[in-house]
């Protein structure tokens, strides 16, 4: 090989290195190919910002005083000082790159041969680093899209899988974030007319979503972009977005994020394909929003009918198991709960050949009144075994009640005392129905004569006494039962009650206990029972 | 919830582990690929990305994980990651990261695999 042709083949040796360095450390490489294999000095270096027409300088002489862009390729129009001996473009058949002064000595024709010759494998070695370059970003573009896609199909399955409300909006915030370059962002969720952030990433404005945005994404229903300063959703956002998630019915909440970001290290406004992708987006975060507050809402059902049914366990376990049987007096009871439980309670007492019967409704429905019927059968229990008479026990279950019991708790009871021995009944009505008392064709009603139990703290209750000739009955009943409903919304009523009462008289205790029953059973008809039902009757021997 | 990234550095005797902590975004990504550019220049050649503390990564912080990896493959070192998300996992898969770089699921068995 001549001396000649390997001093040309280590220039574009040099110059090869081009492709594989990065764009910043071209100019320097040129500079230094040229020097190193030409009798010239290299006075400035242009170059091609893209494909654009501007020509920036990426390297000079300190000799040299050079604009740093020029606008076209008609650099001759351009004063360089020194004016440059000799313009070699880097440039192909299809491209130009740019553009290397040259100062020297006059050049022969060969050597402008040579030195056109590098430029143009310059120019070649330029063109495939950009073709190489524009393929890796091509690929990472589709790359790029490719994760979109499987971002929302992973999204699909991922939220749509994750019921705990808390984690879904990490991961609803996360996604959306990463999905469109965002530096800000927030979920809102529905509260009342407004939207209240429930999860945010980075600086926000207030707790709310302002009214008048809210308003137009609601209406738009699609996203719609904010880019003037005195609308934006986060303080000194240069433009945001902002989203809405449609549920069934209704907006269930909005997502909004601000600050995209660019390569170049700014904050820009967003594109179209990405207002696109967060449309897709809140579709997927709608069902799985949907999901998770169904899946709260059978949790929180599942809650409520674990109560109930401890509820109702606590109640059944404290009403007599069975009637007593009492030596001349028949008795018959019924108690049907409502399926959510109510506070009626019953109980029965033996003292010295007399039988005290409890009829008590307790204010409220489930688990509290099941507690207060719980507190209150522990208390009649200790207050009869102490022997008392029945307005004492009165007056101390009502201290013991007010003072332990909520401000609006109460309980509805009526006691009495049958002494069969003596034909007398002893009563205390606190508040409760009226019970009847059935004497042959007569009927009596032992009306209420103090508060309900519980609601005054210093109320006292006296024992009334009536007599009770041999034959005669009590009934004594909740008012589950005058006030059982047909699905008209009609109440049976005392009326009703009383002519049935009036009719069947003289009857069995258990008869008159079933005639009642099928009485308000075929009133009710196909309703649903409201309450619960008690009923205890006790009649005395003839 | 950490917007900024930070990162903390452990030197090792064959290379460094680099933790970060919040958003591998461009300010993220920027600050990864100057301690990671410290390091190179410092001689390390075996750089271990510890992003167990890091929930998300957007596109440009890819592209500038990818070139970090890249500039240290021309200085013919190796970067590799640990303890990252599922989500981070998988997108670095999709993007081709996992395609230049080792992926470990735990720190101790990335150091002992690479022998820092």
């Amino acid at each position: 090989m001549s001396p000649l042709v390997h001093q040309f083949a280590e220039f574009l040796h040099d110059l090869q290195q081009l492709e594989r360095a990065a764009l910043s450390a071209h100019g320097t490489l040129i500079v230094d190919a040229f020097t190193k294999h030409t009798p010239y000095d290299v006075s400035a270096v242009y170059l091609r910002d893209g494909r654009g027409p501007v020509l920036r300088l990426v390297a000079k002489s300190d000799a040299c005083i050079a604009p740093d862009l020029i606008e076209s390729e008609e650099i001759e129009a351009f004063l360089l000082d020194p004016e440059p001996r000799h313009l070699i473009p880097i440039r192909t058949i299809r491209d130009h790159f740019g553009i290397i002064a040259l100062n020297g000595d006059a050049a022969s024709d060969e050597d402008l041969q040579m030195l056109h010759a590098a430029g143009t494998f310059a120019g070649s070695v330029l063109s495939n680093h950009r073709m190489a370059q524009e393929m890796r970003e091509g690929d990472f573009q589709l790359k790029y899209r490719l994760w979109e896609l499987e971002s929302l199909y992973d999204i699909g399955l991922s939220i749509a899988g994750t019921l705990n409300i808390d984690a879904l909006a990490d991961e609803i915030l996360f996604r959306m974030i990463s999905l469109i370059n965002a530096r800000r962002a927030a979920l809102f969720l529905r509260d009342g007319d407004k939207f209240r952030v429930y999860r945010s990433f980075g600086d926000t404005r207030s707790d709310f979503l302002d009214d008048e945005i809210t308003d137009r994404v609601v209406a738009a229903g699609e996203a719609l972009t904010f880019e003037d300063a005195s609308e934006c959703i986060f303080p000194g956002c240069i433009a945001t977005v902002a989203v809405p998630i449609k549920g069934n019915n209704a907006v269930i909440g909005v997502l909004a994020a601000g600050d995209r970001e660019t390569r170049e290290g700014d904050v820009g406004a967003f594109e179209a394909n990405e207002l696109r992708l967060l449309s897709l987006f809140a579709n997927q975060v709608a069902i799985a929003l949907e999901n998770a507050r169904l899946h709260k809402e059978a949790l929180e059902k599942q809650a409520m009918q674990r109560e109930l049914d401890l509820a109702a366990t606590i109640q059944r376990d404290i009403l007599p198991k069975s009637i007593p049987t009492v030596e001349g007096i028949e008795l018959a009871a019924l108690s049907r709960p409502a399926k959510q439980v109510g506070g009626d309670y019953h109980a029965f007492f033996q003292r010295d050949g007399s039988l005290t019967t409890i009829v008590a409704d307790v204010s409220g429905k489930s688990m509290p009144a099941a507690l207060l019927v719980s507190a209150f059968h522990a208390a009649v229990q200790l207050l009869f075994a102490e022997g008392r008479e029945l307005g004492d026990i009165a007056t101390e279950l009502n201290r013991h009640i007010h003072s332990w019991s909520a401000e609006n708790k109460f309980i509805t009871m009526i006691m009495v005392t049958i002494d069969p021995e003596a034909e007398t009944i002893q009563f205390v009505n606190a508040g409760h129905n009226p019970c009847y008392v059935l004497t042959g064709d007569h009927i009596e009603q032992l009306r209420s004569h103090g508060l309900p139990i519980g609601i005054l703290g210093t109320s006292k209750y006296m024992t009334q006494t009536r007599p009770f000739p041999a034959g005669s009955a009590v009934v004594l009943y909740s008012d589950g039962i005058n006030e059982a409903e047909n699905v008209a919304g009609d109440e049976w009523g005392n009326e009703v009650f009383e002519e049935l009462l009036a009719l069947r008289s003289t009857i069995s205790a258990s008869a008159l206990r079933d005639s009642i029953a099928e009485a308000v059973d075929a009133f009710v008809g196909e309703a649903a029972q409201k309450d619960d039902q008690t009923l205890v009757i006790a009649r005395t021997a003839m | 919830m950490t917007e900024e990234l930070r990162v903390a550095v452990d030197r090792k005797p064959n290379g460094a582990v680099l933790y970060t902590k919040g958003y591998i975004n461009n300010v993220g990504g920027e600050e990864i690929a100057n301690r990671a550019y410290e390091l190179m220049d410092d001689n390390v050649r075996t750089l271990l990305l510890n992003l167990r503390d890091t929930k998300i990564v957007n596109s440009i912080g890819i592209s500038i994980l990818i070139e970090i990896i890249e500039k240290m493959i021309d200085k013919g070192g190796s970067i590799a990651f640990c303890c990252l998300t599922p989500v981070i996992h998988k997108t670095f898969q999709i993007m081709g990261l996992a395609n230049y770089a080792r992926i470990f699921d735990n720190e101790e068995t990335a150091i002992k695999e690479l022998g820092l």
